[in-house]
C-alpha cells in the first residue's frame, strides 16, 4: 500500500482516481439523491403540514408535532417501542454474548453447535413469528406444554396484553445468530498473550473476562449497541404479523404491540394522515440520532480499540 | 490531456444518467394507462381489481364477455392490485378508468378528490339506482353523494351451528332471540375437570371484533347523517354489553384462552367444524360446501333482541365497489362498463362464480339463482338479501380511523376495563372533532 502523502491539493492521478470512483459510485448516487435524499427532505416539509396524499398539502405549522405529545397512542406505541429496546434487545446482546463465549470453547462438535445457533437466523421474520404464534399457543404450545409439566403457569403469551411483548421479546433470543457470529468473530481476535499474562498475575475466569475479554470486544459492542438500537425502533414485521395472524387489530391486544414504526404506518397509509406519519418520523429521527450520539459521546470511555495507548 | 479526460467522463456521466431517466420513465409508463384507441378505433381502458388469482376470474370473465359485447370499448383488466398499489396510481398520474376495491376505500379517496363523483353520470342517463340494494349503495355514499357503484356484495346475518353439538345438548331448535343465543351458549359450553374450557357455545368476537354487526343487530347507528357521531346512544351501548355479558359468564382468561387454542377459520381445524365452538356469525361465503340439509353446519336467522321482534332479519353488508379515479381519462367509457356490470344476467353470472350475493334486488329473485341448485347454499341469502333492516357502516374520509377507534374501545370493554358506555363515549369524543374537522 502506498503511503499518503501530506494533504496538498489534490495531484492530477488522484482526481482521475476520484472520477473513475464517483463513476462507479453514480448508479448508487443517483439512486440515494432520488429515491432517499429528496424524499427525506420532502418528508420534512409534509410534516409541517396536513397531506393525505391526493390533494395538496396545507401548512399547519408544528400542529402534528403539538398533537404528537397529547396523543395517547403516540406516547404508549414510544413506551413499547422503548420496552422492546430495553428489555428486548440488552438481554438479547447479553445472551449473543454468553452463547458466543460458548462456541468460542473448544469441544466436540463445535462447527455443528455453531451451526444450530446460527440456523434459525436464516429464517424470515414472517416465517419466524408465524412459527412462534404456535410454540406460544396458549393451549396447545410447545412453550406452555414445559411450562405446565413443571408446574409453573402458563401464560396467554399471545392474547394477554402483560405478555405480548414478552413473546415478541422471547422470540428475538431465537433470532440473535448473526451477533452471536460476530462476537465470535471478535473474540478470535483477542489475542492470546493476554490471557497468558493474565494467568501468571494469577487471575481468575472472572478477571480475565472483565479486564480482557470485555475490553477487548468492546468496538464489536460498540457496533452492535447502535445498530441494534436503531432496530430496535424500526421493529415492525414481526409485530405486525403477530396481530394480523392472530386476527386481531393492527397493533394486538390493547394496542400492547403497537411499536412507533407500525402506528407510523396505521397513521400514513390507513388514515391517510402523511403530515402527521411524516412528523412521526422525524421524531423517530432525532430520537435515533440523539440516542446513537449519547453512545457515541460515552464511548470513549468505554470503548477500546488495539493498538491504541 | 486532462481536459480531455474530464470531458469524457462527463460524457459518459450525462449518458449514464439519460440510461436511467429512461429506465424510470418505462417504469412509470408500464402502470399508466392513458387509454390509446386500440385496434381498429376502439377505446382501450384500463380496469384494476384487488383481486387475487382465483377470485379475480370472475370480473375477468364479465369483462371478456363486454369485451365481445360491443365494438367501442376494450376492457384491459388487471387484477392483484391491491390497496397500496391502487392508492399510488391514483394519487399520481397514471391512474386507471375503473378500480374495483373495498367499499370503506371510496371514503377515504373521495373526501380527498381521488374519486369521482357518478351524480352528473347517473342524472344525465336517468340511470335508476333504486335497482340496487339500499345496504349496498349507501355503503357507495360519501355525504349523500354517490361516489362508487357496488358490484357484489357479502353479508352477515344468519348463525352458523355445530348440528351435532345441538344434538348432543338436547336443543332441537335454533335460537331465536339474543336471550336464548346466551342460554344456549352457557349450555353448549363444557369445561375439564381443571375449569378449562374445553367447548365453547358461542363467542361473540370471535373471529373478530365486530364493530359493525353487533350494533345493527340492536338498532344501532354511528352518525345522524349530519355529521353528529352517535357511536354512545343506547343501541350501541347495548350492543357492546351483550358481548360483555359472555366475558362476564365464562371469564376474560378462560374464553382467551380457549380461543388461543381454536384453529383457524376453515382449516382442517376449524373450530365450527370440530365442534370446538358451536355457534357462530354466519357469513354468505362461509361454510358453504358444510351448509346443508344433510352436511354439518345448521343455518338460520340470526337472533334478534327479544324486546325488538321488528328488528328480525337485521345484518350487516358489506359490498366490493367500482369507481372511477376523478383522473381517470376515460370516464364515460369506464361509466359504461359499469353500467354493464350491474345488467340483470352479468350480476347472476357474477354471483354464482363469486359465490357471492347480487346486488340487483331483482335479480334476487331470477330463477336463474333461486332455482340454480349450483347455489343452493345461498338461497336463503338471495331471499334476506331484500330485508330493510340490513344495514352497513356510514363511509366517510375518518371511516377506518373511526373503525379502528370502535376496535381499541370495545376491546377495552370487552377486557372489563371499562364499561360499555365508558368505552363508546371515548370513541364519540375522540372521533367529533376529527369528523368536525372535514
Amino acid at each position: 500500500m502506498e503511503r499518503l502523502e501530506p494533504r496538498s491539493g489534490m495531484r492530477s492521478r488522484e482526481r482521475k482516481r476520484l472520477f473513475i470512483g464517483l463513476l462507479f459510485l453514480s448508479p448508487w448516487i443517483f439512486g440515494f439523491l432520488v429515491f432517499q435524499l429528496y424524499p427525506i427532505i420532502t418528508s420534512l416539509y409534509y410534516s409541517f403540514t396536513e397531506y393525505n396524499l391526493f390533494t395538496s398539502p396545507q401548512w399547519v405549522g408544528l400542529d402534528n408535532y403539538a398533537d404528537m405529545a397529547q396523543d395517547g397512542k403516540m406516547l404508549s406505541s414510544l413506551y413499547n417501542t422503548a420496552f422492546m429496546a430495553l428489555f428486548g434487545f440488552f438481554p438479547q446482546l447479553a445472551y449473543a454474548l454468553g452463547i458466543a463465549l460458548l462456541l468460542n470453547q473448544s469441544v466436540k462438535g463445535l462447527s455443528l453447535y455453531r451451526t444450530i445457533y446460527f440456523l434459525p437466523t436464516l429464517v424470515p421474520a414472517v416465517a419466524g413469528s408465524l412459527l412462534w404464534i404456535w410454540l406460544l399457543n396458549a393451549q396447545y404450545g410447545l412453550v406452555n406444554q414445559m411450562l405446565g409439566a413443571i408446574g409453573l403457569p402458563e401464560p396467554n403469551w399471545l392474547m394477554d396484553e402483560n405478555w405480548t411483548k414478552p413473546s415478541l421479546i422471547l422470540m428475538g433470543f431465537w433470532g440473535t445468530g448473526t451477533i452471536t457470529i460476530m462476537y465470535l468473530a471478535a473474540l478470535q481476535e483477542v489475542p492470546r498473550m493476554y490471557y497468558e499474562a493474565a494467568s501468571i498475575d494469577g487471575a481468575n475466569k472472572w478477571h480475565k473476562f472483565w479486564h480482557i475479554t470485555l475490553p477487548a470486544i468492546s468496538p464489536m459492542t460498540f457496533f452492535q449497541l447502535i445498530m441494534g438500537l436503531i432496530g430496535s425502533f424500526q421493529y415492525f414485521s414481526q409485530g405486525y404479523v403477530f396481530a394480523e395472524s392472530s386476527n386481531q387489530a393492527i397493533g394486538g391486544p390493547g394496542n400492547s404491540i403497537l411499536f412507533y414504526a407500525i402506528y407510523l404506518f396505521q397513521n400514513a397509509f390507513m388514515f391517510l394522515k402523511m403530515g402527521y406519519a411524516s412528523a412521526m418520523a422525524w421524531i423517530l429521527f432525532v430520537i435515533v440520532l440523539l440516542l446513537t450520539l449519547l453512545i457515541f459521546k460515552t464511548s470513549s470511555r468505554w470503548v477500546f480499540y488495539g493498538g491504541e495507548k | 490531456m486532462k481536459r480531455h479526460y474530464r470531458k469524457k467522463t462527463f460524457h459518459v456521466m450525462l449518458l449514464l444518467l439519460l440510461a436511467f431517466t429512461t429506465v424510470l420513465s418505462a417504469c412509470s409508463g408500464a402502470g399508466g394507462t392513458a387509454g390509446k384507441p386500440g385496434e381498429g378505433g376502439k377505446v382501450e381502458i384500463q380496469l384494476w381489481s384487488s383481486a387475487t388469482a382465483e377470485n379475480a376470474k370472475p370480473i375477468e370473465n364479465a369483462i371478456a364477455k363486454f369485451n365481445e359485447s360491443q365494438d367501442d370499448i376494450v376492457v384491459k383488466t388487471l387484477s392483484n392490485q391491491d390497496h397500496q398499489k391502487q392508492l399510488t396510481a391514483i394519487s399520481g398520474g397514471s391512474a386507471p378508468d375503473i378500480i374495483v376495491t373495498q367499499w370503506n376505500n371510496i371514503g377515504p379517496w373521495s373526501a380527498a378528490g381521488a374519486v369521482q363523483s357518478l351524480e352528473e353520470f347517473i342524472k344525465r342517463d336517468g340511470y335508476d339506482t333504486s335497482q340496487i340494494i339500499p345496504a349496498a349503495l349507501d355503503r357507495m355514499k360519501v355525504n349523500h353523494e354517490i361516489f362508487g357503484l357496488p358490484i357484489s356484495m357479502s353479508m352477515a346475518n344468519k348463525l352458523f351451528y355445530n348440528k351435532q353439538a345441538f344434538e348432543e345438548a338436547g336443543l332441537t331448535a335454533p335460537p331465536e332471540t339474543l336471550e336464548e343465543l346466551f342460554a344456549y351458549a352457557k349450555k353448549l359450553t363444557k369445561k375439564d375437570a381443571k375449569g378449562n374450557i374445553t367447548q365453547m357455545g358461542f363467542i361473540p368476537d370471535y373471529p373478530w371484533i365486530d364493530n359493525v354487526f353487533w350494533p345493527i343487530i340492536f338498532n344501532g347507528s354511528w352518525d345522524d347523517g349530519s355529521g353528529k357521531l352517535t357511536a354512545n346512544q343506547e343501541a350501541n351501548v347495548k350492543a357492546i354489553d351483550y358481548q360483555m355479558n359472555y366475558y362476564r359468564e365464562f371469564g376474560q382468561e378462560s374464553i382467551d384462552k380457549f380461543k388461543s387454542g381454536m384453529g383457524g377459520l376453515e382449516t382442517p381445524q376449524d373450530p365450527i367444524l370440530t365442534g370446538k365452538l358451536s355457534m357462530i356469525i354466519g357469513w354468505e361465503n362461509w361454510y358453504v360446501e358444510h351448509r346443508g340439509e344433510d352436511k354439518e353446519v345448521g343455518v338460520a336467522p340470526f337472533p334478534y333482541p327479544a324486546a325488538n321482534p321488528e328488528l328480525k332479519g337485521s345484518g350487516m353488508v358489506s359490498p366490493i365497489a367500482m369507481f372511477i379515479p376523478s383522473k381517470a381519462k376515460h370516464q364515460d367509457e369506464a361509466w359504461k362498463v359499469m353500467q354493464y356490470l350491474l345488467g340483470e344476467d352479468v350480476q347472476i353470472e357474477y354471483s354464482i362464480e363469486f359465490g357471492s350475493i347480487p346486488v340487483l334486488t331483482k335479480a334476487l329473485d331470477n330463477p336463474k339463482l333461486t332455482e340454480n341448485q349450483e347455489v343452493k347454499e345461498l338461497w336463503d341469502y338471495y331471499e334476506s338479501a331484500k330485508n330493510p333492516n340490513l344495514k352497513g357502516f356510514p363511509n366517510s374520509i375518518y371511516i377506518n380511523e373511526y373503525l379502528q377507534t370502535l376496535n381499541e374501545e370495545t376491546e377495552k370493554a370487552l377486557k372489563g376495563q371499562i364499561t360499555a358506555q365508558e368505552a363508546m363515549d371515548n370513541v364519540v369524543n375522540k372521533m367529533q372533532p376529527i369528523a368536525d374537522k372535514k
